[in-house]
């Protein structure tokens, strides 16, 4: 599950100064040809950089995101809802696996990102800075928080990294499953009792905005990213992801009868595009800067994993092994 | 970084988390992941194995093990089998219209000979495929073997080689492991079919 | 066929499962590696897959649905031997009680498959792969660790000492042995517990593990007829408090 939004910083004007121009110019080619890039490939330092910080951020995105829906496996209810969420949230660590991965390829090691996770240095999707209060908000992110992920999955899948391209191939079938169990709850809530019902309104309410912080800052303040777009590391404006969202999933949300809560919300037949409050930006940078509701606990639980995992690992690490990159 | 005392958390489980007998982090050891593992599946009989990914682990049989979960828990699969990575011999890779086999000289033959698995990567971004197997005496001899038996018409942008005493293959008593994969329905988007439900919902609310 | 019998050993099957799966989930998200964690969360959801099959048998015979049998009842209700129902502990104490529990299953299904009822022995027949591979999971990381650091061999040593009397509880006779043997259902919890004592014995001895003597521990028994730790009615408050809002409610 993972958003666009906050993958991205600024890239300095002589970011490709140290480059071969010749060998960038063949990077390009390939690129445009629509011939994918393999680890053993030459690319820019550029490149390798912020692919291995979005991809990385995406697999942080899925260790922690099996957290809040994890608030309710021991509690989901009934066989077939607890089957399925322990399926689901041990998907979102299958995901985890399979993009850490790919980011190994570009170089840098499990361990370092893992550290770089628990010591704050990495960033994760800030909408799993935010509590799971009931078993509808945990509905809530299976359906509608794995929405968005797929919307920008199904982009980034397209892009131009082999390893990475592989890793979401798959993620996205599973996704799939997500989605569709997802809804089948949300259904089962909005046909269900007055309790039901009032229980999914009320987390609505309460995701909606990390909801529309999930694809990241507006065009209008974001950080200008052409040369990521034109080497196909960046697949679509973060408003352009929004708005392919809000097309999809507002008709869904409203078809149940559920009332989202931002009065400004209409589509704009004329330019095509959707008009809403303006999401909350500051609290979006203080979210991502560590001053979540959850972001604490977050990754101290992720912290603690790794701590009373470790005698395992201890136990059966090599150290005197040489580490070598795993190949595709 | 602040220890909790407490964590008072939403999930219950957190709650049971031993917070107080856990240590303060340190960085991770080198291989504190151990190294890895490539993982091939053979989704259907007749069908070759393909490479999926690789799994973190202390050994080959471990490996093995946490492959099976990580790679076949859904679709379909009757075998998989693993390798370390540092056993797979690698051609350069290739583009445009350059076939990997083009680089591929004849390095002189040696023994003992012994066997090798070989696979093509077809289409950059797709996984590699096992195409065959060649008795050779060096990984760079199997590959120009390969070049004679196993190239074909199809453009190959790389090609792998594998010891095959290098690989832990499933045994034939393993083949039960994916006995019930196709029953696991809860898995699938399939087993989430809400339409129904959703239109006697929106028949009742019309009325 | 005695109905009665056949019932009680259903539901003490499937109590197991369900508990022990139950268990194992709590893992899900907080495990060694990545790897083992996904690995461990799939059996936890075969054993709940197990259960299912094991409730919807009971239905077949006349009891309630599954999901108001497991999702209803109270503790002293519950059929499970007591070692599925304890906390989890650390990682050792869950991969020795996955061990010990394991390897007791594959066994008792193995014998299942010769069962004169034949829902059971077909369901038998179609998990054993599944099982298969929880011993093969579990008998790779005890021999493994059991054989690795001091740590590792110490830690599951301790843990071992503490799961085996509660591991004979598996075994614990039921009033209806004699009648599940003479109807060929099941040969038995006496029958099952000297395989499976041979079977750890096996493995255990290919460690570095010490195994105690089996004379010298007293089983833990009681799971059977409804008597648990303090852990098990918590567990099943935890486990029912969404369904619990409204039982009569579809979620």
């Amino acid at each position: 599950m993972y958003g666009g939004g906050n993958t991205f910083e600024g890239i300095k004007p002589d970011a490709l100064a140290g480059e071969d121009p010749i060998k960038l110019a063949e990077f390009e080619a390939k690129i445009d040809r629509g011939e994918k890039i393999e680890p053993t490939d030459w690319m820019p330092q550029l490149y390798r950089k912020q692919l291995i910080r979005m991809i990385e951020q995406h697999g942080h995105s899925e260790i922690i995101g099996a957290l809040p829906e994890g608030t309710w496996i021991t509690r989901a209810p009934g066989f077939k809802r607890k089957m399925s969420l322990m399926a689901k949230v041990q998907d979102e660590v299958g995901h985890a696996q399979l993009l850490y991965s790919a980011a190994e390829t570009l170089g840098k090691s499990r361990e370092q990102m893992i550290d770089d996770l628990i010591n704050g240095k990495s960033k994760y999707s800030n909408i799993f800075n935010y509590p799971t209060f009931t078993w509808a908000d945990c509905c809530f992110i299976s359906w509608l928080v794995d929405a968005g992920a797929i919307v920008n999955q199904l982009a980034n899948a397209k892009g131009s990294y082999g390893p990475y391209c592989r890793a979401l191939d798959r993620i996205c079938a599973e996704e799939s499953f997500h989605l569709k169990y997802g809804h089948h709850c949300v259904i089962y809530l909005a046909a269900g009792t007055l309790k039901q019902r009032q229980m999914f309104q009320e987390a609505l309410n309460r995701w909606w905005p990390p909801m529309m912080h999930f694809f990241g800052p507006s065009d209008k303040i974001s950080v200008h990213t052409e040369v990521l777009m034109k080497w196909k590391v960046k697949m679509g404006s973060n408003d352009d992801m929004r708005n392919q969202f809000l097309d999809m999933y507002v008709p869904k949300i409203k078809e149940l009868g559920f009332t989202i809560p931002d009065p400004k919300l209409k589509k704009n037949t004329d330019t095509g595009r959707w008009e809403y409050t303006e999401p909350d930006w500051e609290e979006f940078k203080r979210v991502i800067n560590g001053d979540g509701p959850c972001n604490k606990e977050r990754l101290e639980v992720r912290r603690i994993a790794e701590e009373r995992g470790k005698w395992v690992r201890e136990a059966l690490r090599a150290p005197k092994a040489q580490y070598v990159t795993p190949l595709a | 970084m602040t220890l909790f005392t407490s964590m008072n958390s939403l999930d219950p489980r957190v709650n049971r988390l031993p917070i107080d007998k856990v240590a303060n982090s340190s960085p991770k050891a080198a291989l504190d992941q151990f190294g890895t593992f490539e993982v091939f599946v053979q989704a259907k009989e007749g069908k070759p194995f393909q490479h999926e990914g690789i799994v973190h682990a202390p050994n080959i049989e471990m490996a093995y093990v946490l492959a099976k979960e990580t790679f076949t828990r859904r679709f379909t699969c009757i075998s998989i089998y693993v390798t370390d990575t540092r056993s797979v011999h690698v051609s350069a890779m290739t583009e445009g219209t350059n076939n990997a086999y083009e680089n591929i000289n004849d390095s002189g033959a040696s023994e003992p000979k012994t066997s090798y698995e070989i696979y093509h990567l077809l289409k950059r971004g797709k996984q590699h495929i096992h195409v065959g197997s060649v008795t050779a005496g060096s990984p760079d001899e199997a590959m120009w073997r390969a070049k004679a038996s196993l190239a074909g018409e199809k453009q190959v942008f790389n090609i792998w080689a594998i010891r095959t005493d290098d690989i832990r293959f499933t045994t034939t008593e393993d083949k039960d492991l994916w006995l019930t994969l196709p029953e696991k329905k809860f898995r699938d988007a399939s087993d989430y079919k809400g339409g129904d439900k959703l239109k006697a919902f929106l028949e009742s609310v019309n009325k | 066929m005695d109905q009665q019998a056949l019932k009680e050993l259903l539901y003490k099957m499937a109590d197991d499962q369900l508990i022990m799966g139950h268990r194992n989930s709590e893992w899900t998200g907080f495990g060694p590696l990545l790897e083992e964690d996904i690995a461990f969360s799939s059996m936890a959801q075969d054993k709940i897959g197990h259960s299912l099959a094991m409730y919807n048998m009971l239905q077949e015979l006349g009891e309630q649905d599954p999901d108001t049998v497991a999702f209803t009842r109270n503790a002293n209700q519950f059929h499970n031997c007591q070692l599925t129902e304890l906390p989890n502990g650390e990682y050792d104490f869950s991969l020795i009680r996955h061990f010990l529990f394991d390897t007791a299953e594959a066994i008792r299904f193995e014998m299942l498959t010769q069962s004169s009822y034949e829902p059971l022995a077909q369901v038998a027949a179609k998990i054993r792969g599944e099982l298969r591979y929880h011993t093969m999971h579990a008998q790779t990381w005890i021999k493994q660790l059991g054989s690795a650091t001091e740590e590792s061999i110490s830690r599951l040593q301790k843990s071992l000492e503490y799961a085996l009397p509660f591991s004979l509880g598996i075994f614990e006779r039921s009033p209806f042995e004699d009648k599940l043997i003479a109807d060929r259902i099941f040969e038995g919890e006496a029958a099952l517990e000297k395989k499976w004592k041979a079977k750890v014995e096996e493995l255990i001895g290919q460690t570095q593990l010490r195994l105690p003597s089996w004379e010298s521990l007293t089983p833990v028994v009681g799971g059977r007829e409804g008597k648990h730790t303090e852990h098990l009615q918590p567990l099943l408050d935890e486990m029912s408090e969404v369904f619990k809002i409204d039982p009569t409610a579809e979620w």
